[in-house]
Order: structure tokens, then C-alpha cells, then sequence
């Protein structure tokens, strides 16, 4: 492993009398290191993203991002939520705009060209001008995951943004996003309870208990499959096989499997 | 995987039965749905059979009048309340009586509007604001504003700015919470979302959650503007000279209940056409909902 790029450092969070993250939690993630955090719902993986987002704060320890400590939400950690956050009143085109709106370092030709490119790359181009409650819902995701690239983020931290789509969408945007990490050259942090899709995109996956969010496991997932994920991926033996062996792992933490 | 068979699709005949022509508009299946429960009657249907009831009130108020079954100081009949309607507003000075009461409206709803939306906004923005007013803004708001005449009478005499006062005492603090709560329920995820593309809160204010709630709000003015020609009757019958409430009131003292009803009738229609506008400028502001 390269350089800590992300850095947790004995991180802990309590809400009022509620442990979420306890005991002290580390972690390490390298740049362009594509991370899944994989567990039960209500864990407390989507509070260590947020954290890492500076839109929750650690109750201690702290989290450093390429050596420093980070701090209030800026544009460097990006963030797509699991609900579509698109805004209802600008359109699919107006929405990537967005994403460059507090920029002053790129003129609005730039701002036109880099919101075009991202909406090609995303599959938007042909919907630019239409209202985000014209399109679908996995459209929509795709909005606010092309609004929050055009931005120009280091980091993607992705709180389950595929959980309300169909499978067959899910799966197609799993390969885009694969792709777009890798061509982007993006640091993802992905919080999923789907170990299916947790094992597709992920290079390292970190499982969870139940809260507080303690690892139960890491599983280097490139030392497998490569950095590779094309969509042809989900049908070989050797991707069951680790589905299903992840997957007992995991039943066997939420205390389901006896 | 390994039974082949279980996946084989099941063969479907080819030849489908004709869909059937799309009905015509005038269709009288158009009113079945009528006495279905939550059904779904046409447009046309629904708006035929609101039209149909109006008339109907109307005629059994204009035949009971016409019969001697009412007592027509009381309640003259509908023809008689629209001829004197009319007389008001040709030969008499029923529209400017009216456009001085349009006047008072608006100016206390505007003064409502200016102060009700940063404050309301701030109240839901800001935990600090919100705890200092709310038990305040609660408090007024509960306090009943005929009750309160007399002391904006000391306060403010008895010209204009007494009434202005009242209308913008029975709305500004109803506003106020309207607009703290139109705020409250811009989704979390858009100022979350504002935050992480590098927007500073001030910002997020601006450009996504007031944009985000503007829909709403005009809502919540539309129903406030409203409330206020409630109150300007209240307010106009307290030693006015002019108004429709002073219209209204001075045709109760000779009990001409024809001007009476045609004073409520004109605040009537001056209500529904401005109701009606601003829905249409909302429809057309907001296509994206």
C-alpha cells in the first residue's frame, strides 16, 4: 500500500449516550483507492463518511486528508447521497453547472465544457435541458454524481447511491462509476450494505460489525480480480465464489447465520 | 445454472387480443367514477357538476325569495343582491371604496412579507433565533385580534395606521412560523449537497434553500393574503370613513342587507381573482414540480 492519502486516526463518535464509532477507530486509504464500507444497516458506516465529508465531527481522534486535518464540507470531498439530491429547479445541464458554481478559477466557457463532458461521461448529454422530474431515477443519481465530478473533488463519498435504483441500472452504473474512478483518477469511499456490489467495485473492502462501527475485516478485492470490473465480471465462478464467502462472513457478524 | 430448463421462456401466442379504441371525450363513462370511492372523474365531469351545484343553491335562495319564504330584509334574493351590486359599483362608489381597501391589504401584507421572510428563515437556519422568537411569535399569535382594537386604537388613533397595524398583527406572526416551517422542510440532502460543492452558508441560504422553498412560500403568502381580508373587516369597522368594511357597515345601520351581501360579494370576488392569479403565476413560475 502507497502513502496514507486518507487517514482516519483513533476516531471516535457518540451521539448524546449513543456509541457509533467505538472503541477508537484507524484506517488508512491510499489516493485513487477505490474503498467499500460493507455492514448492517444503521452501523455506523455512514457516520464515519460524513465525518470524513466534515459533516459530522469526531468526538475524538481525527481525520487527516493528504496530512491535514479536515474540516468543514468543501469541495475537495464530494458527496452523493443515497435520496436523489438533484435540484428539482434547474435542469439535468443546470445541475452539472452547479457543481461549478463556487469555482472562480475556471471561466463559464470552461465551466460549458467540463459540464458537457461529464454529462456525456454520466449518459446525460441528450437530457441537458430537461427537468430532473422528467428523467428516472437512476438519471437522477446520475445528475448528482456528474454535478458532484464536475466539481472537481478529490474524494467521491458515495452513501449508498444505488440502494433506491433497479437491479439492472444498479449494474450499469456500477461499471460506470468503476470506470470513471479509474479515468478520473478519483479517491471513492462507498458506504453499501450490498455485498455484491461491494465486491464488483471495490479494490478493499472493510467490514463492519454491528454498532458501534467497529472492522470486522479487510478483503483486498484487486489482489482478486484486478483492477478490471467489466460487467461480464459478475457471471464468472471465481465472483460467486467470493460473493458467497463475503457473504457468510458477514451474515455470520449480524449473528443470522448460527 | 444448472437447470436449463427452469429459464426457458414459456411460448405466448401470437395472435393478441385488439386493444380497444380510445374512447371519446363526451364518453358518458366520463361520470361513473363520480360515486366511486377516490375515483377519478374527468375534468369536464367534475368541473360540470360544481358549476350544477352553484346554480342549484342559487335558485332555491332566489325561489325561496321569490315565494315570500324568507323575510326579505333578511335575505333578499340572489337577483336583487346582484342589481344592487351592480348599481354599487356603476352609480355608487363600491371600486373605490374597494381600491382603498386593495390598498390597506396589500400594504399590511406586504409589511407582513418583508419582515416575516428573513425571520423566518433565520428562525429555521439558526437554533439561536429560532429559541429566542418562537415562544414569542407563539404567544402573539394566539392573541385574538379583535381584542386587540382598542389598544392600537391608543396606540395608533384611529386613521390609517391603526388598521394597517391590525391586518399586520393578524399576519406577520402567522407568516412567520409558515415560512420558519417552509424552510424546515427544504431537504436536508440539497444543504448538505450546497456544502460539499464548496458553498459557504451564506450561500447555501441563497442559492439552494431559499430556491428550494420558494414554492412553498408563495403558498403560504397566497393563504396569508387571505387571512388578511379577514381582518380588514375587522379592522375597517372601527371608525373608518372609507373601506369595504365601512361600506358594509354603514348599509347595516339603514338594514340595507342587499349592500350588505354586495360588500361581502365584492370582497369575494376580489379574493378569488387574486387567488386565482397568483396560482396561475405559480403554475407557470414553477414548472418543475
Amino acid at each position: 500500500m502507497s502513502a496514507p492519502y486518507l487517514a482516519f486516526d483513533r476516531v471516535t463518535k457518540t451521539f448524546g449516550d449513543l456509541a457509533v464509532v467505538s472503541p477508537p477507530f484507524d484506517l488508512t486509504i491510499a489516493r485513487h483507492e477505490f474503498v467499500v464500507f460493507l455492514g448492517p444497516s444503521g452501523c455506523g458506516k455512514s457516520t464515519l463518511l460524513r465525518m470524513i465529508g466534515g459533516l459530522e465531527t469526531p468526538s475524538s481522534g481525527e481525520i487527516r486528508l493528504a496530512g491535514a486535518p479536515v474540516g468543514p464540507p468543501d469541495r475537495r470531498r464530494g458527496m452523493v447521497f443515497q435520496s436523489y439530491s438533484s435540484f428539482p429547479w434547474l435542469t439535468v445541464g443546470g445541475n452539472v453547472l452547479f457543481g461549478m458554481r463556487y469555482r472562480d478559477d475556471l471561466s463559464s466557457g470552461e465551466k460549458r465544457e467540463r459540464a458537457d463532458r461529464y454529462l456525456k461521461l454520466v449518459g446525460l448529454a441528450d437530457f441537458a435541458s430537461a427537468y430532473p422530474n422528467r428523467v428516472s431515477g437512476g438519471m437522477r443519481q446520475r445528475i448528482a454524481i456528474a454535478r458532484t465530478l464536475a466539481a472537481g473533488s478529490d474524494v467521491l463519498l458515495m452513501d449508498e447511491p444505488f440502494g433506491a435504483l433497479d437491479a439492472q441500472r444498479r449494474e450499469s452504473l456500477q461499471v460506470e462509476l468503476r470506470l470513471i474512478q479509474k479515468t478520473d483518477a478519483k479517491t471513492v469511499v462507498f458506504v453499501t450494505h450490498d455485498v455484491e456490489e461491494a465486491v464488483f467495485l471495490a479494490d478493499r473492502i472493510i467490514v463492519f460489525s454491528q454498532r458501534p462501527a467497529r472492522i470486522v475485516s479487510e478483503i483486498d478485492v484487486s489482489a482478486i480480480f484486478g483492477m478490471e470490473r467489466p460487467l461480464a465480471l459478475r457471471d464468472e465462478e471465481r465472483f460467486f465464489h467470493a460473493r458467497t464467502e463475503l457473504l457468510r462472513m458477514v451474515r455470520h457478524t449480524a449473528g443470522v447465520d448460527p | 445454472m444448472s437447470d436449463e430448463a427452469a429459464l426457458t421462456p414459456v411460448a405466448r401466442s401470437a395472435a393478441s387480443p385488439e386493444r380497444t379504441v380510445a374512447r371519446a371525450v363526451s364518453d358518458p363513462s366520463d361520470f361513473k367514477n363520480l360515486f366511486v370511492l377516490r375515483g377519478r372523474p374527468s375534468r369536464q365531469a367534475e368541473a360540470l357538476v360544481a358549476l350544477l351545484a352553484c346554480i342549484l343553491v342559487i335558485a332555491l335562495w332566489e325561489a325561496a325569495a321569490r315565494l315570500k319564504l324568507t323575510n326579505p330584509i333578511f335575505l333578499p334574493a340572489p337577483s336583487t343582491v346582484a342589481a344592487t351590486f351592480w348599481q354599487m359599483a356603476t352609480a355608487g362608489d363600491l371600486l373605490y371604496h374597494s381600491g382603498v381597501s386593495t390598498l390597506r391589504v396589500w400594504v399590511a401584507f406586504l409589511l407582513s412579507a418583508v419582515l416575516a421572510i428573513p425571520i423566518g428563515i433565520l428562525m429555521s437556519s439558526y437554533r439561536i433565533v429560532g429559541a429566542a422568537l418562537e415562544p414569542i411569535v407563539d404567544f402573539i399569535r394566539y392573541l385574538p385580534v379583535p381584542a386587540l382594537v382598542p389598544l392600537s386604537i391608543i396606540w395608533f388613533g384611529v386613521g390609517e395606521e391603526t388598521k394597517i397595524f391590525l391586518l399586520w398583527l393578524g399576519t406577520f406572526f402567522q407568516l412567520v412560523l409558515l415560512v420558519a416551517d417552509d424552510m424546515r422542510r427544504v431537504p436536508h440532502e440539497y444543504v448538505e449537497s450546497a456544502l460539499t460543492l464548496g458553498a459557504r452558508p451564506r450561500q447555501v441560504l441563497s442559492d439552494v434553500a431559499f430556491r428550494a422553498m420558494l414554492p412553498n412560500l408563495v403558498d403560504s403568502l397566497r393563504i396569508t393574503l387571505g387571512w388578511c381580508w379577514t381582518y380588514l373587516i375587522i379592522a375597517e369597522i372601527v371608525a373608518a370613513q372609507s373601506g369595504i368594511g365601512f361600506v358594509i357597515w354603514t348599509a347595516r345601520r339603514y338594514m340595507k342587507t342587499p349592500e350588505v351581501m354586495a360588500g361581502v360579494i365584492a370582497i369575494g370576488i376580489i379574493g378569488l381573482v387574486t387567488d386565482q392569479i397568483i396560482r396561475a403565476i405559480h403554475r407557470r413560475a414553477f414548472r418543475y414540480l
